[in-house]
């Protein structure tokens, strides 16, 4: 996962060394779990970690923008997420398609506020995000009236959506479309190049002139339309929606990028690294289940992974 | 000897920056290193302060042989490296500053006797009249300067590196500077003075070593040398006397006015500045660092939103609030800070090379690669920029090269109007300086408008059509180059008199 650094700084040893153990011992880990763990080398399960890896990395790819575009995180990603599925199940009463165009549309344009807010008055992202991510949750509280939202009776295209399409749910093609996509935009486009750019040094892109609110406002778009579209997934899965699925998507997600080893300042990364990452944390989780350790036991192994990959990328970082 | 480096070497990837290189300092000299950029210097200087660790080679201090870890390692030997960056805290006080990051201050210091510590050191580098409790940021740029080398003098460092110290500094506050140097070698303590200002050289050192191509090629008493075999030496034989020579000077007056700048007033900074820029003309802004000089430009480039003032582009008014109004216009700012404002460091040099005609480069928003890499290798040819290092992040370069990207990147566009140079030569040296030069001339001869700022009067001299010299905000004199003579504009830019002058008038 970590085969090709865009771009060659001369690194630390140390660092370098360091990660590349690091690599080394979770590859070896992986490898010893796959191999004795009942029940983890079997096709069944290799689509259960794909599955899993889905939800989150179709958002963590999004987020992944913001990242490289030197904002941050978004914290409001689990409420859009959970917003998403709401809106969705419950516009399906006009078509599966308004219901999917609704969405995204609402999805993209939440981001887009936020991204102006961002980018053109300089507000701190995270500020913004955890401000958007309370309206949101207000919003949705206000309108549902705290009720789930379930699907129109008489309405069942939306099945389509959660079903087995030649033997893999359908969230892992939409996951594996929307990252091609979004790793052709980044590397090929000029806005993804500005991304880049904006993201290494802001003071230099306001000196050169680049487009710095439209891309903040693209930024934030699409990691919000990429929510939006997991929410969706999310909610045709779950067939009913509330705000209990927040749960700990925005974490997650960020987790996938950090692990995936993007930098946190922006800059470096790219689309790929992020959703190996998020391949990379489904495994481990499932391994974990599989051997019986508790939710607990996961979300600690999760956020030591998390906390050693970016301590070593940002050593790595740190270079001259 | 007090420094003695033998057979150092040190390679960064396939570049070898420096190779087997010797040289020794001695106690209570200045020691001046000179070089091209890419010579090899700033290795050789971050190698003796441990911020680089070398691939092969000795380094002996006072006899005893060094492996530096890092600066603090080194400074605890006694070497220290005064940057150009200055690594204050401009909110905290001289004292603070002084002492901040100490090795040995104890954790319950006594306040009175770090206080006659500081007070003796700042004494002794001229600065009697400074408070302790001023906070730095009220201090001058030269004033601050002494206050980072008093910083390294309490921690008794016994050879300092200057490593181009006066590149911000106006005359006097050189002066003083020079003084204080001269006060430490007079005690015994050794200065390793790295600069592109050969003037300085000659006046301040002791000695030169001059580095080229990562090596050593001579060592000299400074009263054995003069200054143009000096640049001989730095240049090598190929171009060594071309840089001297004297360059024909475009006349401005064709009344082909292309920009048309009306009172731009930057509030407590720019006064009421009027100017007509002409096709073809290069319009040198000559004044100290403070002068205003610099925020002209920036206000040009759309960076000083509170710039008041008319300025028109080809007849056509336009706001210049933001760079993106500036550069649609087509005028095109070069910051002079090209770590923090210019260049994206991280960033490959091809991608810093064309960043500003993205547009063009691309089809629907889609990047043309060939395209780019041609366009990118174009400009890497014309600027003299290695096509090897076009995939290297532009961080990796020396900074003349930085320099070179950084102005490549604003050659050669389409609807260019007016380039606005902020500084384009700072911390260039004098082979890299004509270079960079020579790339004002050749835009300026495709007919777009060229102006450019600078506190050195050479650099003004040699490229400027139409010398313009500010003083305060205030435009002092505008002269065409033939009738410009060095003493005149010097004075125009420096004294008092000058405003009163251009105030009366």
């Amino acid at each position: 996962m970590m085969a090709r650094v865009g771009i060659e700084r001369r690194p630390l040893r140390f660092a370098d060394a360091a990660l590349a153990a690091w690599i080394a011992i979770l590859a070896t880990v992986t490898v010893y779990g796959a191999a004795t763990t009942e029940g983890f080398l079997t096709v069944s399960n290799m689509k259960a970690i794909l599955t899993a890896a889905s939800f989150v990395g179709i958002i963590a790819v999004g987020l992944t923008v913001i990242v490289l575009s030197g904002n941050l995180f978004s914290l409001a990603l689990g409420q859009t997420a959970a917003i998403s599925a709401m809106v969705f199940l419950y516009s399906l009463r006009w078509g599966l398609v308004a219901a999917i165009l609704f969405t995204l549309v609402l999805g993209l344009a939440i981001g887009a506020v936020q991204g102006f807010a961002v980018g053109a008055w300089g507000a701190n992202p995270i500020i913004v995000t955890i401000g958007a991510a309370g309206l949101m949750e207000g919003m949705a509280v206000w309108l549902s009236h705290g009720q789930s939202i379930v699907p129109p009776v008489d309405e069942t295209s939306w099945e389509h959506l959660a079903n087995p399409v030649l033997g893999l749910p359908a969230p892992v093609y939409v996951f594996i479309a929307v990252t091609v996509v979004l790793a052709v935009v980044m590397a090929r486009t000029r806005f993804g190049r500005q991304i880049y750019l904006l993201g290494e040094n802001r003071t230099a892109a306001r000196a050169a002139a680049l487009p710095i609110t439209l891309l903040t406002v693209g930024a934030f778009g699409i990691a919000s339309l990429y929510t939006a579209g997991s929410g969706i997934l999310i909610g045709a899965t779950s067939a009913n929606a509330s705000l209990l699925l927040v749960g700990s998507y925005t974490y997650d997600a960020i987790a996938a990028a950090l692990v995936g080893g993007n930098a946190v300042t922006g800059g470096r990364g790219s689309i790929a690294r992020t959703a190996a990452g998020a391949i990379f944390i489904a495994t481990i989780s499932d391994m974990l289940l599989l051997r019986g350790y508790s939710t607990g036991a996961q979300i600690l192994v999760r956020g030591i992974i998390v906390v050693v990959v970016v301590v070593l990328t940002n050593l790595k970082e740190r270079t001259r | 000897m007090v420094l003695e480096v033998e057979g150092l070497s040190k390679s960064f990837g396939p570049v070898r920056a420096v190779r087997s290189l010797s040289l020794d300092v001695r106690a209570g000299e200045v020691h001046a290193v000179c070089g091209h950029n890419g010579a090899g210097k700033s290795t050789l200087v971050k190698t003796l302060v441990g911020l680089v660790r070398p691939d092969e080679g000795v380094i002996r201090f006072e006899g005893e042989e060094l492996s530096l870890r890092n600066p603090q390692d080194a400074q605890s030997h006694g070497i220290a490296l005064v940057n150009q960056e200055l690594s204050l805290v401009p909110e905290l006080s001289v004292e603070d500053n002084v002492y901040l990051g100490g090795v040995d201050v104890p954790l319950l210091y006594r306040r009175r006797r770090l206080s006659e510590g500081a007070r003796e050191v700042l004494d002794q580098l001229g600065l009697r009249h400074v408070q302790l409790g001023t906070p730095v940021e009220t201090l001058s740029i030269g004033e601050r300067q002494l206050v980072e080398i008093a910083r390294l003098l309490v921690r008794d460092a016994r050879l300092l590196i200057l490593d181009e110290p006066t590149a911000t500094l106006s005359k006097p506050e050189i002066e003083r500077v020079f003084r204080a140097t001269r006060d430490l070698v007079a005690q015994g303590r050794s200065v390793i003075f790295v600069s592109h200002r050969l003037d300085e050289v000659f006046e301040l050192c002791d000695r030169v070593t001059v580095l080229r191509d990562g090596q050593r090629v001579a060592t000299h008493e400074i009263q054995e040398i003069d200054r143009r075999s000096l640049i001989e030496h730095m240049l090598g034989e190929m171009e060594g006397v071309k840089t001297m020579q004297e360059h024909e000077h475009a006349v401005p007056g064709a009344d082909d006015t292309i920009v048309r700048i009306e009172g731009l007033t930057v509030p407590g900074s720019v006064d009421g500045v009027s100017l007509a820029l002409e096709r073809g003309i290069i319009t040198g802004l000559a004044g100290q660092v403070g002068s205003g000089t610099s925020t002209i430009l920036r206000a040009l480039g759309g960076l000083v939103p509170s710039a008041t003032g008319t300025v028109e582009v080809q007849g056509k008014r336009v706001l210049l609030n933001t760079p993106r109004r500036a550069a649609a216009a087509g005028v095109l700012y070069v910051p002079n800070d090209r770590q923090r404002e210019g260049l994206f460091l991280g960033q490959a040099v091809e991608r810093n090379l064309t960043v500003s005609r993205l547009r063009r480069l691309s089809r629907l928003g889609v990047l043309l690669r060939r395209r780019i890499r041609r366009t990118a290798r174009e400009l890497a040819t014309m600027t003299g920029v290695s096509l090897e290092r076009l995939g290297s992040p532009a961080g990796s370069l020396s900074g003349g090269n930085q320099q070179k990207v950084l102005l490549g990147r604003a050659l050669q566009l389409e609807g260019t109007a007016l380039l606005a140079l902020d500084e384009p030569t700072r911390g260039v040296d004098v082979g890299g300086r004509a270079e960079i030069h020579n790339l004002v001339r050749e835009a300026a001869r495709t007919g777009t408008a060229v102006i450019f700022s600078s506190t050195e009067l050479d650099e003004v001299l040699d490229l400027a059509d139409v010398v313009v010299t500010i003083f305060h905000g205030r435009i002092v004199s505008v002269v065409p180059r033939a009738d410009a003579s060095a003493s005149a504009i010097l004075a125009d830019m420096t004294t008092t008199q000058a405003a009163s002058r251009s105030a009366a008038s």
